[in-house]
């Protein structure tokens, strides 16, 4: 082995949390190497060609959560990100109309109220509850989640400044604090609002990328977590990055290599080096190693521990608790290549909220039925979708005249049943179809001609994501937002400070705090954390120091 | 003004509000008790089927009874006698592996070991462990945050959190991290990552949602389980049948003092300068006292006092609360024993529980969803005339069955039809466990969640007056601001199961609320 084997940091993964951990870290002057299986960077935030001519984020589709001071830190917009917000969606129902969100708040009222008076006044109510929430969540995103068992000082700080937080609130806030967070969003919705498209249009955001339903405890946070984010500086906004997700992780390369970090592209970790307790490197599917004194893993935490680490080298009740880490995959995808833009019958021509995210469920019933499919190991036989065109926006997706759709569809078993056994090999060219054609049925209540526009189509199930990305049952968390898996309990109680029981490895992907949705604030904390176990928090940069 | 006639005033003879009058009347209190049906008792009353057989009305089991109101109100001594049986848990399986637990403990049918039993001994020592550091919050006032983080009142309150902190810090880290991962957790995953799903982890599962608006993965459901663990898991019956259990409460209130009216219906609660004065009858009698206690639920409970008394979010919090009712209730007169394949005669005497897989419990409450009936629902059956002859006689049986995942709110109501094709649900389910069962029935009397609604005034027919939810529990029980049993108009009280801490049969909300009460100087 010569010594250009050898690395500061070695980062195991180049998804766009890996990415930032090794921004941050090169930045800090660290010698960084990422190591990527795939030929691509980017993981699940990625643009791939799969038909000539369109460009499909195949995997993640919007942007919003992405924290605007890692975006500041490391200067994206300059390696050539650019979010463009969109604004507005629609629930299409049965009987010809639908529900429009915009975000000019007279229009919304004046929409609601063609629905219900009640919910137009209901609907204030709701937002100033939702803003509140997220006013109060957001400072904790990239902060560290204190232990509650331990008396570092550290951590008894961090539980101060939740303390303080939590007291900011306010005698009545803290109550309905402690309430929300453990509603269903289907109840929460229930008590604001009476018109079901409206709650149905609303509801999706508790849902995505879960293993739950619309009443199960736990999703009003989820919708928090899909409103904290914001598009320059719009709170709750959402926005497409110009040339696909693919662009994000594309200016993190960028900014990486500029940093003087290298990437290798092509193979996998095979196995992390780990020698009395202390990682040393890792060994790559090819056969060459890579050392390094701190070794980071972006995967998600059980295909770090289960399947590429010695088990020997972990305490048997670490691999327990890695084992029984909820990680169900619940979506699925189609990207579809559009000959031109499909009709929407229901809209008046060229209304402005066809830019955004638009669906078909039409009650929060329907959602709920469509989670009891998932349980069983089918698909949703009357799916949610949330579906967007966005080369309406960003002209790069597709050739001139032409669009580019993506179907994100909740929910979809990982392991499928046929004939009574479950198992992800039963995604094959028959279910995957089956499971399209009952897509493509349902989008036809939106748009009746998508079948004759669409020229290709890629169908993408939780076992494809798997396969492709390396995501774990193809969860696009890196693990369920659970209250048993958040904060001090992500991914695994005593380790949720991006730390594991090897010395100097770290877990930077979002199977830790606070978790999925293309924050890139896991990578950034694990690496603030990284630098301050070295003694190097000196040479942090930004929000990090 | 005139003196009042009474100290204070409960409304409903529930077990609730007749343990709060004997807690008031054991402190000198005058108290009277006015209960609209014939008998007191509510939920715990036994009801007289055809030929003089007794049979649990409603609740049949007393699974939660807190030891110290059973001490404090001398449930069981000579003046309130009370004898119960501890009844082993038998979870059913239609290919005859029943599943048996028993002082906690899981083994076979047939008697040999279970093969999980380790496993399942290691979870219910966690799992009471937890219940039990849960429980010390029972029998206190919920902590409240009424005056913020840093006002003294919370502060002296958050001293009975700090010794919850301190005994969590004393189980050592490694229960405290399973404590803080498991809370707020569903029954499902925890259950299914230390068992195989079968009978025996289909009944805690069972017991996870016993009268929920639940399925087994609903987050919040091993925060129920633990609840029904509190006093260990076990389950007795009573002898003499639940009615047992309310004579004993009754006694206990009557032998303090207290005075019960039954058949006597309050139409509201008399105010003077929003505070609590008394209360008027249907046929407009006044009866006069310095404070009154409601065993009604929230809601009631405020319309009888008039929602002009609260705030706008007050009324708000009430009107959105969860309060579902899922279980029904199905009494069966059999001329003879029914034979259950696999059962010895004391196991059949058990607890015998309808949830062979965590799936089938998940299962069943799909329907329940949506208002629709449930083909498979989870049913607990106990037929007290094994153990206790005196409640049937002749050779003839009586079978109680809690019927689970049974919508309150059924599509299309709930009329004689439908209450109907429950019965035949309910018997279609224990045919596959007790083959013939269904040709042994003389008799049998349904009661919907609507039913236990217009009997009890249960609101939704729920068990615990209101959905133990984690958005429903501790400070925001019954609602946010209103957790301290004072409710509305000074010296008005809610002393039922919509109280912390929530129902079953434990006296703790109508002790508690009483103790409140006095602690607040109303009297």
């Amino acid at each position: 082995m010569g010594q250009h084997d050898r690395y500061d940091a070695i980062v195991a993964g180049a998804g766009h949390n890996g990415l930032t951990a090794a921004c941050y870290l090169a930045k800090a002057g660290l010698k960084v190497l990422v190591v990527e299986k795939n030929d691509w960077i980017g993981g699940a935030a990625v643009s791939r060609s799969l038909h000539e001519g369109w460009t499909y984020s195949n995997c993640s589709y919007v942007c919003s959560l992405l924290r605007r001071e890692i975006v500041r830190d490391l200067e994206l917009p300059k390696y050539g990100l650019q979010v463009i917000p969109y604004e507005g969606g629609a629930s299409f129902s049965r009987d010809g109309d639908y529900f429009a969100y915009m975000s000019d708040h007279d229009a919304l009222r004046r929409e609601i109220s063609r629905h219900s008076a009640h919910d137009a006044d209901a609907y204030d109510r709701f937002s100033q509850t939702v803003i509140r929430q997220c006013r109060f969540i957001r400072p904790f995103l990239l902060r560290n989640a204190p232990d509650p068992t331990s008396l570092k000082p550290r951590d008894i700080g961090e539980l101060l400044f939740l303390i303080r937080q939590a007291h900011g609130l306010g005698k009545k806030e803290l109550g309905e604090t402690l309430r929300f967070w453990s509603m269903s969003i289907g109840d929460f919705l229930d008590e604001h609002f009476e018109n079901d498209l409206i709650k149905a249009h609303i509801a999706g955001a508790g849902i995505i990328g879960t293993g739950l339903g619309v009443y199960s405890p736990g999703t009003a946070y989820v919708l928090l977590h899909h409103y904290m984010g914001d598009v320059d500086g719009a709170i709750g906004a959402w926005g497409f990055a110009r040339g696909g997700m693919g662009a994000i992780s594309n200016a993190l390369g960028a900014c990486f290599e500029e940093a003087g970090g290298t990437i290798v592209t092509g193979s996998g970790v095979d196995r992390f080096l780990v020698d009395n307790g202390k990682v040393t490197g890792v060994a790559l599917d090819n056969g060459d190693e890579y050392h390094a004194p701190i070794v980071a893993s972006n995967m998600d935490v059980k295909r770090t521990f289960l399947q590429h680490t010695g088990q020997q080298h972990l305490p048997g009740d670490f691999v327990k608790a890695v084992k029984r880490f909820k990680i169900r995959g619940s979506s699925g995808k189609l990207n579809i290549a559009l000959d031109a833009l499909p009709e929407f019958p229901a809209a008046p021509k060229g209304a402005p909220f066809l830019r955004g995210d638009l669906h078909c469920a039409e009650s929060l019933n329907e959602l709920e039925r469509a989670y009891d499919d998932w349980k069983e190991g089918r698909w949703s036989q009357n799916p949610y979708f949330d579906m967007l065109i966005p080369s309406q926006i960003d002209p790069t997706m597709a050739p001139p005249g032409k669009h580019m759709m993506t179907v994100f569809v909740q929910y979809a078993p990982y392991d499928l049943e046929v004939g009574g056994v479950r198992a992800g090999t039963n995604w094959n060219g028959q279910t995957r179809g089956a499971f399209a054609d009952c897509v493509f049925d349902k989008l036809e209540q939106a748009c009746p001609d998508i079948r004759s526009k669409t020229v290709h189509a890629e169908i993408r199930t939780p076992w494809d994501i798997e396969q492709e990305v390396g995501l774990t049952e193809g969860n696009i968390f890196q693990g369920e937002l659970t209250f048993d898996q958040l904060l001090f309990n992500r991914p695994v109680p005593g380790y949720a400070q991006y730390d594991t029981p090897i010395d100097g490895m770290y877990i930077v992907g979002s199977s830790a705090h606070p978790g999925g949705g293309v924050m890139a604030a896991p990578g950034a904390n694990a690496a603030r954390e990284i630098l301050r176990n070295i003694g190097r928090s000196g040479n942090m940069t930004g929000y990090a120091a | 003004m005139t003196t009042p006639t009474y100290d204070a005033i409960v409304i409903g003879a529930g077990h609730n509000g007749l343990a709060a009058a004997a807690t008031l009347a054991r402190k000198g209190k005058s108290v009277c008790v006015i209960e609209r049906n014939a008998t007191a008792g509510g939920m715990a009353r036994n009801t007289t089927l055809a030929g003089g057989i007794k049979a649990p009305e409603i609740a049949h089991l007393l699974y939660n009874l807190h030891p110290k109101v059973k001490k404090e109100l001398g449930l069981g001594s000579p003046r309130a006698p009370l004898e119960v049986r501890e009844l082993p848990a038998v979870s059913l399986s239609e290919d005859g592996y029943h599943a048996v637990i028993r002082s906690g403990r899981a083994e076979l049918a047939d008697g040999r070991p279970h093969p999980e039993a380790a496993a399942f001994d290691e979870m219910m020592r966690r799992l009471t462990l937890f219940a039990g550091l849960l429980g010390q919050l029972s029998t206190k006032s919920p902590p409240s945050l009424e005056g913020g983080l840093a006002s003294l009142g919370t502060l002296t309150e958050l001293a009975g959190l700090a010794k919850l902190g301190l005994d969590l810090k004393r189980m050592g880290k490694k229960d405290m991290r399973e404590f803080l991962r498991v809370l707020l957790s569903n029954a499902y995953d925890l259950i299914l990552d230390d068992l195989e799903d079968g009978p025996l982890a289909g009944a805690l599962a069972a017991d996870a949602v016993r009268g929920a608006f639940a399925g087994p993965r609903s987050p919040g459901t091993v925060f129920t389980l633990m609840y029904r663990l509190g006093q260990g898991g076990g389950a007795q019956l009573p002898m003499g049948g639940m009615g047992a259990v309310a004579a004993a409460f009754e006694a206990a209130a009557r032998a303090a003092g207290a005075e019960i009216r039954t058949g006597a219906s309050v139409a509201r609660v008399l105010t003077e300068n929003d505070r609590a004065a008394g209360v008027v009858l249907e046929d407009g009698t006044e009866i006069s006292g310095k404070a009154v206690l409601s065993n009604t639920g929230p809601m009631a409970a405020m319309m009888l006092a008039g929602a002009e008394h609260y705030d706008v979010e007050a009324v708000r919090r009430m009107r959105n609360q969860r309060c579902k009712g899922t279980a029904a209730k199905v009494n069966l007169v059999l001329n003879a024993a029914p034979v259950f394949p696999g059962l010895s005669p004391e196991l059949m005497a058990g607890r015998l529980l309808i949830a062979p897989s965590t799936s089938y419990v998940e299962r069943a409450f799909n329907p329940t969803k949506y208002g629709e009936m449930p083909a498979n629902p989870v049913i607990e059956a106990v037929i007290p005339s094994l153990t206790d002859p005196e409640v049937a006689g002749g050779g003839r049986h009586v079978l109680s069955a809690v019927v689970g995942s049974v919508p309150y709110g059924l599509e299309g109501g709930w009329d004689a039809a439908a209450r109907e094709r429950l019965a035949a649900a309910t018997l279609a389910t224990l045919e596959k466990y007790a083959p013939g069962i269904s040709a042994l029935v003389t008799e049998r009397q349904v009661l919907s969640p609507a039913c236990i609604e217009a009997r009890t005034g249960a609101p939704g027919g729920h068990w615990h007056h209101a959905e133990i939810g984690v958005d429903q529990i501790l400070t925001v029980r019954p609602a946010n601001g209103m957790a301290h049993y004072r409710f509305g108009p000074e010296g008005y009280y809610l002393c039922g199961a919509g109280a912390h801490p929530g129902g079953d049969v434990t006296g703790l909300a109508g002790r508690n609320s009483a103790l409140q009460l006095l602690k607040d100087g109303v009297l």
